[in-house]
Order: C-alpha cells, then sequence, then structure tokens
C-alpha cells in the first residue's frame, strides 16, 4: 500500500497509507493529516485511490498545493513525487521498502532470513542506522549525548535537613529519614521516605510520591511530574526549589 | 524487607514454543526474564542463555564484590546497579556467540529485565521491550522504556501512542542481546515501598491486556502468585498471540491472616469515608 510521508525540513513527522479511504490534508484536527500552521487551509487537499491510481486534489486552497513545483488542482500521484503544502512536504512512497525492510523482503540485505508475520525483529548497529535513515529519524544516539549535561540541585527554602543544598548527581535521590535518603529530613515525626525523584536517561528528573504526595509549585502531583528550574516543590513540612545547574 | 513473589509463564495461545524464559532467586533477591527470539529453537536458547547467565554473574558478583564489572561504569547508581548491568553485558556476549555459531542462519537474541531488591532500594536494568512495572496506590508507571522503533518515535513525538499501536513496525527492536558484541543497556533505580508491587513482563502480556487492566488486577488480587496466574490467564483468553510471562513483586510485610485482612479493611474503610466526603 503506498503511503503519505509527511516531513518538515527532512524530519519525517508521520506516515499515513492511502487504502481505500480517503485521507485529507489540512490545519482543522477532522482531517487524516492534521499541518497545525497558519500557511495551511483548513480543509486543503485530499489523497484518495482511483482504481489503483492515487489522486490528489486541493480544494481551493488560499496557498496551494505544489506538486514537484507546479502548483495543481487536481493531479495523479506516483512514488516519489512531492507534493508541498505550506513549510511541509508530503513524499509519495512505495511503502514496500519500508515494510519490506522491517520484514525481510525488502531489496536489502535481509535482517531476517524467513521471518514469521508478528514475529520480532532485531536490528543490529549496522542494521538500525540504514533503518533510521532510512525513515529519517534521528535515533536515539541523538538524543542520550547533548552537549551540555544539566544538573539538577536542590536548593533548600525552609525546612529541617542536613544540608541546604543538594546536587542530584544520583538516578534517584530520595527526600526522607531513611537510611537511603539523600535529603535527610530531620525530627520525630519525618517519614522514612517522603518522596523521591529520579533523573531518567535524557537528564531530565521527575518527581514522584512516597509515604508523601508532594505539591510542585502548591498542587498535589498525581503521577511522576517532570521537575524545571524554578519549581518549588513542597513535602513533608520542607520547601525546596530545583534549579538547573551547568 | 520481606518480599512476597509469583511467577508464571505460558506459551500462549498460538506460538509452539515458549520462548520466554525467567528465574526467581529469592537468596538474592534478585528477579531476571527474558524473550528469546530466532524461531526454532533458537529463541528458547538465547533466552534460557540470558537469565542463567545474568544470575550466575550476580551471583559471583554477591560472593567476591572484587570481580571486576564487565563494560562502563554507570555513574550515579549503587554498586548493586551496576552489577546487574554488568551482568546483561556478559549476556550478550553469550548469546552474541551463541548467535554467531548457530547453524540455522537465522538471527537469535533476547530481551532481559532485571531487578534486585537491597533494603528500600531496588535495582533494575534491560534491553529491549520486556518491562518493569510498579503500582504505587493510584499511580501505575512503567519504570522501563522500551527499546523499540515505536517507542522511540513515540518519545520523539512522531507518532502518537494509537499509531504505535497500530503500526507494522511495533515488532521492530533497536536494542536486543546477541545482536551485536557489545550493548548498552540501561539502569536506574527506584525506591521501595511497602505496599508497592512491581510487575516484570514481556510483551506477550502488554500486547493482550491494557495498562489499567493489567493494574486492576495488580490492586485487586491479594495474592502475588494468584495475581501472575490471573495476568498469564487473562492474556490467553484475550487471544495469547505470544508466550506470556509475569513476575509480580510484593515488597513489604506480607499481609498474614487475619491481620493483613485487617489492614485492608482499615485502609477500605478509610478510603470510602474520603470517597464519601467528596
Amino acid at each position: 500500500m503506498p503511503k503519505l510521508v509527511l516531513k518538515f525540513e527532512n524530519s519525517i513527522l508521520r506516515e499515513v497509507p492511502v487504502g481505500a479511504k480517503e485521507v485529507s490534508i489540512g490545519r482543522s484536527p477532522e482531517n487524516g493529516i492534521v499541518i497545525d500552521n497558519p500557511a495551511v487551509s483548513h480543509f486543503h487537499a485530499r489523497v484518495f485511490n482511483e482504481e489503483g491510481r492515487i489522486m490528489l486534489e486541493d480544494f481551493g486552497s488560499l496557498n496551494g498545493t505544489f506538486v514537484n513545483g507546479q502548483r495543481v488542482k487536481m493531479v495523479t500521484l506516483k512514488a516519489g513525487d512531492s507534493v508541498a503544502i505550506g513549510k511541509h512536504t508530503i513524499v509519495i512512497s512505495d511503502s514496500r521498502d519500508l515494510d519490506g525492510f522491517a520484514t525481510g523482503n525488502g531489496n536489502e540485505k535481509p535482517v531476517a532470513a524467513a521471518p514469521k508475520l508478528n514475529e520480532t525483529v532485531m536490528l543490529d548497529t549496522k542494521a538500525r542506522r540504514d533503518f533510521l535513515q532510512k525513515v529519517a529519524a534521528v535515533g536515539e544516539s541523538a538524543q542520550v549525548a547533548p552537549a551540555r549535561i544539566k544538573v539538577g540541585t536542590l536548593v533548600v527554602r525552609s525546612g529541617r535537613t542536613d544540608h541546604r543544598e543538594y546536587t542530584l548527581n544520583d538516578k534517584l535521590t530520595v527526600i526522607g529519614k531513611s537510611a537511603l535518603a539523600t535529603v535527610k529530613l530531620k525530627g520525630w515525626f519525618a517519614p522514612k521516605a517522603a518522596a523521591q525523584i529520579n533523573r531518567r536517561d535524557d537528564q531530565s528528573y521527575y518527581i514522584g510520591a512516597a509515604d508523601k504526595t508532594p505539591q510542585v509549585n502548591g498542587h498535589s502531583i498525581s503521577q511522576p511530574t517532570k521537575l524545571s528550574s524554578g519549581d518549588i516543590i513542597t513535602v513533608a513540612g520542607i520547601e525546596l526549589e530545583f534549579v538547573y545547574r551547568d | 524487607m520481606e518480599l512476597e513473589f509469583g511467577a508464571r509463564s505460558d506459551v500462549g495461545c498460538v506460538r509452539e514454543n515458549n520462548e520466554d524464559s525467567y528465574r526467581v532467586v529469592p537468596d538474592l533477591n534478585l528477579f531476571v526474564l527474558s524473550d528469546g527470539m530466532g524461531g526454532l529453537e533458537c529463541g528458547e536458547v538465547a533466552s534460557r542463555m540470558a537469565v542463567d547467565t545474568v544470575v550466575e554473574h550476580c551471583r559471583k558478583g554477591q560472593e567476591n564484590p572484587s570481580i571486576p564489572l564487565t563494560g562502563p561504569r554507570i555513574e550515579g547508581v549503587s554498586e548493586t546497579t551496576n552489577r546487574l548491568a554488568s551482568a546483561i553485558r556478559v549476556a550478550n556476549g553469550a548469546v552474541n556467540s551463541a548467535a554467531q555459531q548457530n547453524s540455522t542462519g537465522r538471527p537469535m537474541g533476547a530481551t532481559v529485565v532485571v531487578v534486585q531488591f537491597a533494603d528500600e532500594r531496588m535495582s533494575l536494568a534491560h534491553v529491549g521491550d520486556s518491562r518493569a512495572y510498579r503500582l504505587r496506590g493510584d499511580d501505575f508507571e512503567q519504570l522501563t522504556r522500551d527499546h523499540s522503533f515505536v517507542a522511540e518515535q513515540m518519545r520523539q513525538g512522531r507518532m502518537t501512542a494509537q499509531e504505535a499501536d497500530s503500526s507494522k513496525l511495533h515488532n521492530v527492536l533497536i536494542r536486543a542481546l546477541g545482536v551485536d558484541p557489545e550493548v548498552e543497556v540501561d539502569a536506574s533505580e527506584e525506591l521501595v515501598l511497602e505496599g508497592d508491587t512491581v510487575l516484570l513482563c514481556s510483551d506477550g502480556l502488554t500486547r493482550e491486556l491494557t495498562d489499567s487492566q493489567i493494574a486492576a488486577v495488580l490492586r485487586e488480587t491479594e495474592e502475588a502468585d494468584e495475581a501472575a496466574k490471573r495476568l498469564v490467564d487473562l492474556a490467553k483468553q484475550a487471544g495469547g498471540g505470544d508466550n506470556i510471562t509475569a513476575i509480580v513483586l510484593r515488597p513489604g510485610e506480607k499481609p498474614v491472616g487475619a491481620l493483613g485482612r485487617v489492614g485492608r479493611l482499615g485502609k477500605w474503610i478509610k478510603d470510602s469515608a474520603e470517597r464519601h466526603r467528596r
């Protein structure tokens, strides 16, 4: 089944197969492909399958629809055609190569010799690189090593703790009286573990409830919550400010 | 800290072999699960090799902490957590060697997820799309991130959860044991509280049941063993398209007989009172 591949500046945003059902394109959320950009009309164009031919129709949009640089009203699309709408591009892909890559039936070196339907496919380093390139994804390596790693810090604004400031170097930081706690609470009635903060692999920090439910900027959290610089954490009678330091 | 656990593994309703393996090692508070890949016997061999190697390396490390770690030390986590990551790297090497000697020509590999409890800390390490979840109160959280193509696309905001579910590429792993001579391991640590429930599972469970269904079973089932059994049974009833494995872990004092029930009754009364107030 051919696919519409929505791109913005060489990144693939999404892929939509063109089956029996037509795919509408526009700014309105009801469309099959939504492009949230003022240059795009609410209902801009549609792509549909007519007896095996993939057709594109512009709904008389203000800024137009361009196929390979030509403004069009209604055309037949073929694999490789590039449709420009606003600053976005939609490329028509004969999706066999993408799917074939995953199931080992494509022209590429097969990933698996004879995989059954639904069987998990593993990509090795080279296959992963090729694959990610193929779908123009940034891949995970780009996320892992940011140029500058910022470290979260907790500054104590009020309450009884053993230090005034804590650098969150560990993946797990516990606030409480427990032996495990980094932010040590004092006082008879302090909980063993009031709250916990996890540093995730993308260097972001999430605070979660333990024996107590912490508040972030005055709101009780209902699930682990990502911390931003300047957030005020209130839990077990102490108040902490979270800040990023280089 | 006392730890109650239960584990079940089932071939499911479609596959001929169970390529999942797991080990529970109560004396080390160590729990490991692996989902093998490669078909025929390869997947079974790979997953069994993965769990056995992880347990063996951890046991050696426990007996003699001076045994060097394999691979880079991960900063900001304990020795125990580093040992788990090291064990996974050793397992990767073992599966990778086996895969190269494998005469069927089919790729061979495995996922792995492992946890170890030490006092109030749980060490967690994984590769692939086998998952660890934690139920704490009303919050049911996936503690691992899948090393799959669609999960990566979702993290980058390129796919919605719905698109990921229906994607033909949902079965593509971008990290697995055995594929390359070296593997990057995700490792993290969690605080352990009495009343938490931790679940390790293969994708055969999560493909059939939603997070809220899984959370409901964990919430409503008192015994960890019974919870593991119910999860696997439900996944089979839902189709059982893949092998299904679940390990349910309940840290804290085991609620024994009447005393435990009184505790739960007390909580129920308190919860009801709170519901009433709203």
